[in-house]
Parts: structure tokens; C-alpha cells; sequence
């Protein structure tokens, strides 16, 4: 396992593309932090602007770190197929669950060092401009950012399950895009038409949308007159998307463990 | 040592190699032919466990899954360019040596080797198709392995190259390595492998060592040149030969040289040349494997050909 995790290591680190996603991801969530400081440095700091600096802005639907730490998740297993080295590396490890568990466990560890590194440049951004950054470290602002961690776990492990089981990057892409963004939205925005009220007992399950309940400070309000979604939990939510990512987890590995090289 | 047992693979319909057995001996370099399409490069595949199929492939007595950090025991390049366009070549080379615990000073020595000293640290996707079949030998090499597995690795080099090849795998082989080495290149085999596996869709034509092959798959003429060779024709005829006519000279196959110099002799017939005619491997494997190939190109014919019986017609 230890040579497997070898290899991956320097796979992931001897590709350029990692180092830029990374620095894009911290970029971003950092400014929406400098963004936030400019434009509300004069007014108190509440509980809502703490929560939004410090993840960047995913909380307000827009999980920049998430998405840039899943395009390195489906570059994982989705690069070995687009150019053909997943025949060197078969050759060199092949046992194959143990180098998925090996991909895994690195980009997990990378997914946690960079969420993680992200939040204490966002701390340090939040006491720059207001000097304090009141109950960080109580609830519900430890728990929102807890789950802000998990969301962008999860969010990277759909993407390396997609990477996986299409066997390239492009399809992977546009699954993970369009799926949060147009689909789900799409679904969401229907169930407010009455005709359609049918979908409205489907929105809780939208794993997305689900997921993103991961990460918010309270529950949303919903504009009146909307229909009553009746969402689950936080953490039943949380383990909607998780349930989503190990499906995706699960057939892509045995399909892998199946398939031709 | 490798030994094949019973590989067997078929996608839907298709069978693509056909419970193919065979063993390949260390010391020397072991050529795998076919016509393309034959099931080469599925048949190595099948024997890395890179493709699922049925059969055993036993190398030194153990399966290619079962073995911890195999690049030290089975060196395998199968695809002619399996590189990330951005990584260096030097990186690649660092990255598949991890997982086998190979040092990187390891991959510096075997770029050396290869000739990719001076630009192990540039991308591979500025390399010609010949310095990428050098990067995946250096690849194959970086264990120092018993055994090597190569698909077509002279595709894209230049003859200096191709010449390099040929001597890097013999001397290989000389060390007591076992190299099985694919090729559709036969003239290239003729001067490489001492012993050849030959398929044709999927099925074993030959096993054995590359004369054996020539002299089962190919008959001897014997050419006969002379002033005047028609009365001679037709008494070679008479001893049961088939005689053909070619420019000046008669081919004559069926008959040892020996006996068609006896009968000219005896004839009185002069004659300006007397000689054996062998078919090169080329031939060989044309005709042991011409009913096997899988996709046959038609004969190119001429327009003026096609349109002569119309001609006739008017």
C-alpha cells in the first residue's frame, strides 16, 4: 500500500495542473474573503459574513474550493484514461483496488489540507479587516464550517467516483456542472409552478442541494408562499449526498475491478 | 521464463485470441508475429492481466497480479505514446519507479541508456514517435527485469534506431533475459528473434525457431537459365515438377537442384545458371498466414485492365 501511495503522491505532484487548481481555489475563496472585508468592514461582523468569509462564499450557493478540488478528483482516474498511462501504472501496480484506495486516500488527505489551509487564510483575512472573529470556535459557526469541510470532501469524491466510471475528463465535467447547477436548479425552480408540485417531495433528495445543507449556519428561510419542502436535517442531508457519492463510488470501483485496462 | 496457458478472449462476437498456449524461453529473443488485427497486442494484454479473458500466464511460475513491485521482474511497453503531455519524461519514469521502490538515480541511468540524457527533463509531447518508443523501453528497463514484454517497440524509429533496438534486445537476451517482442515487421524478425510464436486471428500458425518456420512455410525453387531450356521444360515436367517461365528463365519447384541438374545433363541441355531459390520470411509468412488475415486489402486493379473486355465487347 505504502508503494502505491508512493506512486500516487508523485503522480499528483509532478502535474501542473494540481498546483494551479489549488492556487485558483485558494485565490478565489480567499478574495470573496478580501471582497466581504471591503465591502462590510464597517458594519458589525455577524454570524452569517463570519460563516460566508471563512468558506469563501459556498454557503451562498457557490462552492468555488469544491469545485476546483473536483476537477483535480476526476483528474485522479479521468487523466490515466485520456492519455493512456493507466497501462504504464497497471504495469506497475496492479492490484487494482489498491491503487483506487491509494488515489483515494491522497486526494482526500490533499481535499482536507487545502479546505483546511483555505479557512485559516480566510481567518486571518476576517481578523485583518474586523481584528475578531467572534464564536469561531462554538456553535453554529464550528458546526456550519465542519460541514463546509465535508460538503467539499464529498463534492471531490462524486468527482473522482465520475472520473472513475467514465474513464475520461471531459464527460466527467459536464456531469458534475451541469448537474448542481442546471438540473438541480432546474428541478428546484419547477416545484414551485402548481402544476408540478409533484416534484417538491423530490427536492430533499436533490444530492446537491441536499448537500449544501451541509454548510449553512440556519436553516434557510424560504420566500413566502413557497411550498414546503420539508428538507431534512443537516446531517440527513449530509447523508444524502454522501449516499449519492458512494453509488457513484461503488459501481465505479467494480466496474474497474471488471473491465479492461 | 514465460508460459502461456490456454488464452482465450472474445469481445461480443468476436473471438480476438483463441486458447493460445506457448512458452517463451530465457537467452533468447522471441519474436511474436501476426498480421495486424491477429490478436498480438490483445494476447500481451490478456498476459499482464490488463485485459480480462480466460487462460494463465505464468512468469517465472508466478501470475503478473501476484507479484510485489513487478517492474523489477516483467518490463512490459504496449503503447507506443502512454504519457501525460505535461509531465516530463524524467517525472514519468520517477512517478512508475515509486511505486515499485526503483531510485530516482535509476531512471536518470536508464535515460541514459536510451539516448534521452539530454532531454529527460522535456515534455513527452514534443518527443517524435521514436524517442517516445525509446522513453517506453527506458520504461520497461526501469527494474532492471528477467523478463521483457514489447508490442511493436521498433514502430516509429528510423533504421540507426531500429539497428539500436535490435542489438540492445539481443544483448538482453544474451544476459539470460527472457524478451518476447512483437512485430508485423518480418524482415525485422528474421534479423531479431531466434525463435518466433506466430498467429493469425487469434490462432497459433507456428511455434518453434525461425528456420523451421521459413522451411515449413516456404518451398525452394530452383531456377534454370539457358540458351535453349523448352526441351527441358517438358521433361522436368515428366518427373512430375511444375514448371514456370519467368523472362528468360525457368522456375522450377518439386524437384530438388541436384536431380534438375542430373536431367540436364543427361539431356544435353546447356545451362547458364543453376540455382536454389528460398523464400525470404516476408513470404513465409504470407503464406502461413494469407488465409488468416483479417482485413485483406483487394488486389489494386487498373482502369485500362477493366475496361479492355468492354473494348473487345464494342
Amino acid at each position: 500500500m505504502l508503494d502505491a501511495l508512493r506512486f500516487e503522491w508523485t503522480r499528483i505532484s509532478t502535474l501542473r495542473s494540481t498546483y494551479w487548481l489549488t492556487g485558483m481555489g485558494l485565490l478565489v475563496t480567499t478574495g470573496v474573503a478580501v471582497l466581504l472585508g471591503v465591502a462590510a468592514r464597517n458594519e458589525p461582523l455577524d454570524a452569517e459574513i463570519l460563516t460566508m468569509a471563512l468558506n469563501g462564499g459556498a454557503s451562498f450557493g457557490l462552492p468555488f474550493l469544491a469545485v476546483f478540488m473536483a476537477i483535480i478528483g476526476i483528474f485522479a482516474c479521468g487523466h490515466e484514461y485520456r492519455h493512456g498511462t493507466i497501462q504504464p501504472t497497471l504495469t506497475s501496480l496492479p492490484q487494482r483496488s489498491r491503487l483506487i484506495l491509494a488515489k483515494l486516500i491522497v486526494v482526500v488527505a490533499a481535499t482536507l489540507v487545502v479546505t483546511f489551509a483555505s479557512m485559516a487564510i480566510n481567518t486571518l483575512v476576517v481578523y485583518i479587516v474586523w481584528g475578531e472573529a467572534p464564536g469561531l470556535f462554538e456553535d453554529p459557526i464550528a458546526t456550519a464550517l465542519i460541514g463546509y469541510a465535508l460538503y467539499t470532501l464529498i463534492y471531490v469524491l462524486v468527482g473522482f467516483g465520475l472520473g472513475l466510471l467514465f474513464r475520461g475528463v471531459p464527460s466527467a465535467l459536464v456531469v458534475i456542472f451541469l448537474m448542481p447547477l442546471i438540473i438541480e436548479s432546474i428541478i428546484f425552480g419547477l416545484a414551485f409552478v402548481p402544476a408540478l408540485d409533484w416534484l417538491v417531495p423530490v427536492v430533499k433528495f436533490l444530492p446537491f442541494t441536499a448537500g449544501a445543507r451541509l454548510m449553512e449556519l440556519n436553516p434557510a428561510p424560504f420566500p413566502p408562499g413557497s411550498p414546503d419542502f420539508d428538507l431534512f436535517s443537516r446531517w440527513t442531508s449530509g447523508g444524502i449526498f454522501a449516499l449519492f457519492a458512494a453509488l457513484i463510488l461503488t459501481a465505479a470501483w467494480i466496474l474497474f475491478k471488471k473491465r479492461d485496462a | 521464463m514465460i508460459t502461456a496457458k490456454g488464452l482465450y478472449k472474445r469481445y461480443r462476437k468476436t473471438v480476438a485470441v483463441d486458447h493460445l498456449s506457448f512458452d517463451v524461453r530465457p537467452g533468447v529473443v522471441t519474436g511474436f508475429l501476426g498480421p495486424n488485427g491477429s490478436g498480438k497486442s490483445t494476447t500481451m494484454r490478456l498476459m499482464l492481466g490488463l485485459d480480462h479473458g480466460e487462460g494463465e500466464t505464468l512468469f517465472d511460475g508466478k501470475r503478473f497480479g501476484t507479484i510485489r513491485r513487478p517492474m523489477n521482474e516483467v518490463g512490459a511497453l504496449l503503447e507506443a505514446k502512454p504519457f501525460h503531455p505535461t509531465r516530463s519524461a524524467r517525472n514519468h519514469l520517477r512517478m512508475l519507479a515509486a511505486g515499485n521502490r526503483i531510485p530516482d538515480s535509476r531512471v536518470d541511468e536508464v535515460m541514459e541508456f536510451v539516448g534521452l540524457g539530454d532531454v529527460k527533463r522535456k515534455k513527452p509531447k514534443g518527443y517524435s514517435l521514436g524517442m517516445a518508443q525509446r522513453l517506453g523501453l527506458a520504461q520497461a528497463l526501469l527494474g532492471d527485469p528477467q523478463t521483457l514484454l514489447l508490442d511493436e517497440p521498433t514502430n516509429g524509429l528510423d533504421p540507426h534506431g531500429i539497428h539500436w533496438m535490435r542489438d540492445v534486445l539481443k544483448t538482453l537476451a544474451s544476459e539470460g533475459r527472457t524478451i518476447f517482442v512483437s512485430s508485423h515487421l518480418l524482415s525485422e524478425m528474421q534479423l531479431m528473434a531466434d525463435e518466433l510464436v506466430v498467429i493469425g486471428r487469434g490462432t497459433m500458425i507456428f511455434n518453434g525457431d525461425v528456420d523451421t518456420f521459413v522451411r515449413e512455410f516456404t518451398q525452394s525453387q530452383v531456377v534454370v537459365r539457358g540458351p535453349d531450356t523448352g526441351s527441358l521444360a517438358e521433361t522436368l515436367k515428366a518427373e512430375g515438377a511444375d514448371v514456370a517461365t519467368e523472362a528468360d528463365a525457368l522456375v522450377v519447384s518439386g524437384l530438388e537442384i541436384g536431380k534438375v541438374g542430373h536431367l540436364a545433363f543427361t539431356a544435353g541441355v546447356e545451362l547458364h545458371e543453376l540455382s536454389t531459390r528460398r523464400a525470404s520470411l516476408e513470404e513465409a509468412f504470407m503464406s502461413a498466414t494469407g488465409a488468416s488475415e483479417q482485413f485483406v486489402a483487394k488486389e489494386p486493379v487498373r482502369a485500362a485492365d477493366t475496361a479492355a473486355p468492354e473494348g473487345k465487347a464494342l
